[in-house]
């Protein structure tokens, strides 16, 4: 390489130089390329593809190499779709390389790949696993699930980033169930390596607040490296001994952390995260506790209003009682002289009948001469009427009675009585006897 | 007795609301359980008016900073 002349060095520096920076980076790039080709085995993390190349990191244990591959090599392995996903045991085949940058671009080393197999599942969701079992043979998944949710929290605490969408979406979900009370903000970053102990101080820090109600723990999507925060065991040991509910949404669908395990409640979105914290639709619970109000007052005007007409009915009972009983009486009388006058009709009739057959049986049983007998009979009574002695004082004869109305029938009676009556057709008059 | 929250009042009014549909509550029982559920309608509604007042938003590092200042 050759000296720059136009710029001295630094004075008393026995290293060589100072030569220009980008004959530097191609004389590393030659060295870097100069490298053995070799295969490397590590976890794929961070994994990104882009239109011509794909791009992510290999880690283990003790460190970490920048990689990438051109997208038609990458494609031309025919690997199920989703197969290089972070947390993937995965060998590469390949070599160092370096674009040296420029005046206007970054420089940048990459492990170029040119051949890649997938080993099978990676350690460190190997690892995960193996921490979530010991977490659930603890015990320590089921004390939040353990705590008293409020149906109605007044207070709600929120650990998100401070710009990242989850806090919109957390928002969001509170506006949806017209939730409108007090919100305390607890920012932390929530990806790198600081995440972890930041969020549990969050949470610690809002769980000392007497006020707060349940805590939401919000983030969006991102690789399993990027979550690896929400995998770390003294966070879930923390949020599994806190004595508010969590309410975990970490991830997306797919993706499922350790702090979903402990937490109280774990959603998929941020937003459904919000609903669960106010399970109750504040609009629909005061339309509710309003129908419920107008019951109340229903039930208790009713009640006192039936009482009140039952009571009435009573006190009028007795007299209603006296004047059906009156109308039953009457009814009872009228049947009675019908069915009487209906009796004395039919008896009428059964008489007369009677009467008639009789006389025409004794008009039977008198016979044919009947007429005969009758006429003697008449001559009968006109003889026995010509000896009536008022027919014998019409035609002049009198008839001497004594003072007693005996008669007199001989001289010597006469003179015995002095005075006599004597009776004519017409009437009577007295007489004395005087014998000459 | 247990501190009273809005679902423990809710559980209750929704109690005595169903008793009270029943039809079997007497008269004296009946004033009772009304006066009762009034109290628990006003509690809940006190409830529902402090989380519609609107939005109190406030930072946890504001509130940590005031509280150790």
């Amino acid at each position: 390489m050759a000296v720059r002349t136009a710029s001295s060095g630094i004075p008393g520096s026995a290293l060589p130089g100072p030569y220009g920076v980008g004959e530097y980076a191609a004389a590393l790039r030659e060295r870097l390329r100069g490298f053995a080709s070799v295969q490397l085995v590590g976890e794929a993390c961070d994994v990104k593809v882009t239109r011509a190349r794909v791009y992510f990191e290999l880690r283990d244990e003790r460190g970490a190499i920048p990689c990438a591959m051109w997208r038609e090599d990458f494609e031309a392995l025919g690997l199920p779709q989703g197969a290089l996903a972070g947390g993937a045991q995965v060998v590469v085949a390949g070599g160092c390389d370096f674009y040296p940058g420029s005046a206007a671009s970054s420089p940048h080393f990459s492990f170029a790949v040119s051949d890649l197999r997938i080993a099978g599942e990676g350690d460190l969701l190997a690892r995960i696993e193996r921490l979530r079992r010991r977490l659930v043979a603890e015990g320590l998944c089921e004390p939040q699930k353990r705590l008293p949710r409020p149906a109605l929290p007044r207070t709600i605490g929120v650990v998100c980033g401070e710009r990242a969408k989850a806090r919109d979406d957390v928002l969001a979900g509170l506006e949806r169930r017209g939730w409108a009370g007090r919100l305390v903000w607890a920012f932390a970053p929530v990806q790198d390596r600081h995440a972890a102990p930041a969020i549990g101080r969050a949470l610690t820090d809002l769980a000392s607040l007497q006020e707060l109600d349940v805590i939401i723990v919000a983030r969006g999507g991102g690789s399993l490296a990027d979550l690896l925060a929400f995998c770390d065991e003294t966070l879930c040991r923390t949020i599994a001994l806190l004595r508010i509910p969590v309410i975990a949404s970490v991830g997306h669908h797919t993706d499922r952390t350790l702090i979903d395990d402990v937490a109280a409640v774990s959603c998929s979105t941020p937003t459904h995260a919000a609903e669960a914290a106010v399970p109750l639709h504040v609009a629909a619970a005061r339309e509710r506790l309003g129908r419920d109000s107008a019951r109340l007052t229903r039930h208790g005007r009713r009640a006192v209003a039936d009482r009140a007409r039952a009571l009435a009915r009573l006190s009028r009972a007795p007299g209603e009682h006296v004047a059906r009983h009156r109308r039953e009486l009457r009814q009872e009388l009228r049947e009675l002289r019908a069915s009487a006058r209906r009796r004395i009709g039919v008896e009428e009739g059964a008489t007369q009948a009677r009467g008639r057959a009789l006389a025409r049986r004794a008009a039977a049983a008198a016979g044919a001469d009947r007429g005969a007998r009758e006429r003697r009979l008449d001559g009968l009574a006109a003889a026995l009427s010509a000896h009536e002695p008022q027919r014998t004082l019409a035609r002049g004869y009198a008839l001497v009675e004594d003072a007693g109305g005996r008669p007199v029938t001989d001289s010597r009676a006469a003179r015995a009585a002095g005075s006599v009556r004597i009776r004519f057709a017409d009437g009577t008059t007295g007489a004395r006897i005087e014998d000459a | 007795m247990s501190e009273l929250t809005y679902e423990s009042a809710s559980g209750r009014l929704e109690a005595i609301i169903e008793r009270l549909d029943s039809g079997e509550a007497g008269l004296r029982e009946t004033l009772e359980l009304c006066r009762e559920g009034r109290g628990l309608v006003e509690y809940c509604a006190a409830e529902l008016d402090e989380v519609s007042k609107g939005l109190d938003a406030l930072r946890l590092d504001e509130l940590v900073a005031r509280l150790e200042g």
